[in-house]
């Protein structure tokens, strides 16, 4: 043990390291304090966007306020001869192509999710079909619609008559679009089930389907809950589909077949339009009211992922 | 013998923590160059009086202190929670080694040579000095000389925890304080790290927290036994 | 549960795992098949010799080079304006932010995360509308178009940030800090290094969002036929309007399938660049403590 000692009692000449200490610090504080105060502004400069979106939105849709109130307006029809700006048939159209699209995607990604978690199929083969899923999520809207105009329109013209262009049309490509999100959302809440309590059922015989539903869909009820409410805020906000496949009529649609116009869309129509007209201000109103049902949508999302902690 | 001088001074020392009172009016003088124990039954502070001792208890948002910390350092008394001290500076010269050893995602080198440049300390040749001279006190310098720029975290326990304490010392700390440093370790390493310490407290004071009644009698020179709240 | 049923369970969902993913296959297909009759140097410079459009001698009318370029230069600009706040905001929310503020900014990064891209497009062109009373200069173009996006993914980049941050063990910062280092020096030469993995995904998920989206862009300044911005209030092409404007009208087969070119494109790009973060976020997920997956 001696002998590793003689290093250690020979202290080799050097000036103590914090001695050079205070020249250094005193610029690198300031450039410090500089950069947390930067980060604070960073996060205060999100907050004021939001607040400042909010507030814009208010300010311009303001002048169709005064001639009806807002709610009036969420009900009254489209009639611009008659003056009537009502943007009640868009209303209509986003939740048609909306609910419908959440109708059809919602069971088939929960399926999806528990043949990725549930141990429904051998491993390899869910190991290869996870990241078609994820890769999924890289498809662009824009593409979504392309292609649905060009494969799935001709085929719903054929079947059911008329031009195509409709709530259907719409619903079944924005289910495919929001699937993806859904499915990974609902396999990561079923991942999150304790591995204990799985084992748990398995020790006492329970099947893969028994596990399923007396155990994974319980417990990850509060997660499948917060992706079904993220996939509707997408789809309540998605324009390009329900611009390109949904038709864009203005009147209140009676069926699935016909045609509509979503609140998201409206806007992207009314765009070009004369600045200073009531038609330019209808979109504002459109604008306030996703912004209140996104808002809503996602407050509510967040409260389901924080129960889930 | 001359009666030990003293090289911190506790005095009336209260920490809360969210409600809970965890220390309570703490009196207590640590005896510099030698090896101080603090003992206790679990939950009773042990690891938030070391935690106050280099001001890292701060970093905790619900932490109260109060009380009066004094360090005896360059020949005077400096009060560590004066508004001139540089906190950074204090935790460079009251160094702490964890319970867990936790070399940092980088290599071994590396890891040794951060406080430096924390400190501005960037030419090569003082770093490689003060690296060298750090693995040789804590007993390191042998066993990894020829694998310094390998990830650190590939070492074994006790190979991380002694390089957790060289990187402690390649600052020349003045008090080191240590909470468990060998529970996490089997008994050779704890051995090896034994006897690093009572090399050590001829250098630099020594604040130990432990379980161990063996280890409190091989080698603590001063014994406090916290106070139950 | 009886038989039945348990069979009806795994079939359902074995039949909707197997038809979406034969769905995806069928898309991806069709689209490399209608591409195919296009799929040479012509499609993306059209008539004019490659040498000589790249170096902006002369412009492309025919082909995607335009619409390329604007995508990369938008995209580009974007992530310039939205990355040093987005890092440094998601920087406060995991070091510096007390659990009030993390709690209220963390609302409204979520809202702003799940707002319709239209209403940020709307934002972005109701802006510029307001300015060009005042400053003339300021019409609908590259930088109004870039500075919109910027906000559209400004949420992603903080988020991603701050989950970079707190995913790391909390002994990590604690101990860096009981070396003597400040917040700061600790961020600098211990944390960010750390995180690298997760900060890259996020940067290359928000970079992917930004190249596809189409609705904000349609209102701040892209238009269908201009060639390359040369300065920053200029419109600009943009591959995703490029898709949008030719579903809507196309003149000939040859357009049409550079439309599904186009397509295969965009989807190459995103896809890859999602799917190069999940690759990074895999390969690196190492406890940053132990050196181990």
């Amino acid at each position: 043990m001696a002998s590793f000692f003689r290093n250690t009692e020979k202290k080799i000449p050097r000036p103590h390291p914090q001695e050079k200490e205070f020249s250094r610090r005193a610029h690198a504080v300031a450039g410090e304090k500089f950069f947390t105060s930067l980060c604070g502004f960073s996060a205060l400069f999100t907050f004021g966007l939001v607040l400042f979106l909010f507030g814009f939105l208010a300010l311009f849709a303001f002048p169709l306020f005064k001639n009806g109130g807002y709610f009036l307006l969420l009900t009254t029809p489209w009639q611009p001869l008659s003056g009537k700006f009502g943007i009640g048939p868009m209303i209509a159209g986003t939740a048609a192509i909306s609910s419908l699209a959440i109708l059809i995607a919602f069971p088939l990604s929960l399926g999806a999710a528990a043949f990725c978690e549930a141990d429904f199929a051998p491993r390899p083969i869910v190991r290869w079909i996870r990241p078609v899923f994820q890769l999924m999520t890289g498809i662009p809207t824009v593409v979504y619609g392309f292609l649905a105009v060009f494969l799935l329109i001709p085929l719903l013209r054929q079947a059911l008559g008329g031009s195509g262009f409709s709530i259907l049309a719409a619903a079944l490509t924005l289910a495919l679009l929001v699937s993806p999100t859904m499915i990974l959302f609902f396999s990561d809440a079923f991942r999150a089930v304790s591995r204990e309590d799985v084992r748990t059922l398995v020790g006492l015989g329970a099947k893969p389907e028994e596990r399923f539903i007396y155990l994974l869909l319980p417990q990850a009820r509060n997660g499948i809950l917060a992706g079904l409410l993220l996939a509707c805020g997408r789809a309540v906000g998605d324009t390009l589909i329900a611009l390109m496949l949904a038709g864009n009529s203005l009147a209140f649609p009676a069926s699935c077949t016909e045609p509509a116009r979503t609140l998201t869309a409206h806007i992207a129509l009314v765009m070009a339009s004369d600045t200073q007209s009531p038609e330019f201000q209808s979109i504002f109103a459109c604008g306030l009211t996703l912004y209140f049902i996104t808002t809503l949508l996602i407050v509510l999302c967040r409260t389901r992922i924080q129960a889930r902690r | 013998m001359p009666s030990p001088k003293t090289k911190i001074r506790i005095e009336n020392l209260s920490v809360s923590y969210k409600e809970n009172r965890v220390l309570s009016h703490i009196h207590l003088d640590i005896p510099e160059k030698a090896v101080t124990a603090i003992t206790g039954p679990s939950g009773v502070g042990k690891s938030t009086l070391l935690l106050a001792l280099n001001r890292l208890l701060e970093t905790e948002h619900e932490a109260r202190i109060s009380g009066k910390i004094t360090l005896f350092t360059q020949n005077a008394w400096q009060d560590i929670h004066h508004p001139h001290t540089d906190v950074f500076a204090l935790r460079q010269k009251i160094s702490m080694v964890f319970q867990k050893p936790n070399p940092l995602p980088m290599g071994i080198f590396a890891n040794l040579a951060l406080p430096l440049k924390l400190r501005g300390i960037r030419k090569k040749k003082d770093v490689e000095e003060a690296v060298t001279q750090a693995l040789m006190q804590a007993r390191l310098w042998e066993e990894v000389r020829h694998r310094l720029r390998e990830d650190a975290r590939t070492l074994s326990g006790g190979q991380q925890q002694r390089l957790c304490i060289a990187r402690s010392l390649v600052m020349q700390p003045e008090v080191l304080l240590l909470d468990e440093p060998t529970s996490s370790l089997d008994t050779k390493a704890e051995t090896a790290i034994e006897n690093l310490l009572q090399e050590l407290k001829k250098t630099c004071t020594l604040v130990l927290v432990s379980h161990s009644r063996r280890q409190v009698a091989d080698l603590a020179d001063f014994e406090y036994a916290m106070p139950n709240v | 549960m009886n038989p039945i049923s348990r069979f009806l369970i795994k079939a359902a969902s074995i039949f909707s795992a197997l038809s979406l993913t034969a769905l995806v296959f069928f898309l991806l297909s069709a689209l490399f098949i209608k591409a195919l009759p296009v799929m040479d140097l012509r499609l993306i410079f059209g008539n004019t010799p490659p040498l000589e459009a790249l170096s902006g001698v002369k412009p492309v009318f025919d082909g995607l080079f335009p619409a390329i370029c604007g995508t990369l230069l938008l995209v580009f600009l974007a992530v310039v304006l939205a990355l040093p706040l987005g890092m440094a905001a998601g920087i406060h929310l995991a070091l510096f932010a007390g659990p009030h503020t993390r709690r209220w900014i963390g609302v409204s990064v979520d809202i702003l995360a799940g707002m319709p891209s239209i209403l940020i497009g709307l934002l972005g062109f109701s802006v510029i509308l307001i300015l060009y009373r005042h400053f003339p200069a300021i019409t609908p173009g590259l930088l109004p178009a870039a500075a919109s996006l910027a906000c559209l993914i400004l949420p992603y980049l903080i988020r991603g940030t701050q989950q970079a941050l707190t995913t790391l063990p909390p002994e990590l910062f604690r101990s860096t800090l009981a070396l003597g280092a400040s917040p700061v020096q600790a961020l600098r030469h211990v944390l960010l290094p750390a995180a690298r993995p997760g900060l890259t995904g996020c940067i290359l998920l928000s970079i992917g969002r930004a190249a596809e989206d189409t609705a904000v862009i349609l209102l701040t300044g892209t238009v269908a036929a201009y060639g390359l911005p040369s300065g920053f209030f200029d419109p600009f092409e943009a591959l995703p309007f490029f898709i949008y404007t030719t579903a809507a009208e196309y003149n000939s087969p040859r357009e049409l399938a550079m439309g599904f070119a186009a397509s295969l494109i965009l989807v190459g790009l995103c896809g890859g660049l999602f799917g190069l973060a999940a690759l990074i976020r895999k390969t690196f997920l190492r406890n940053p403590l132990t050196g181990k997956a």
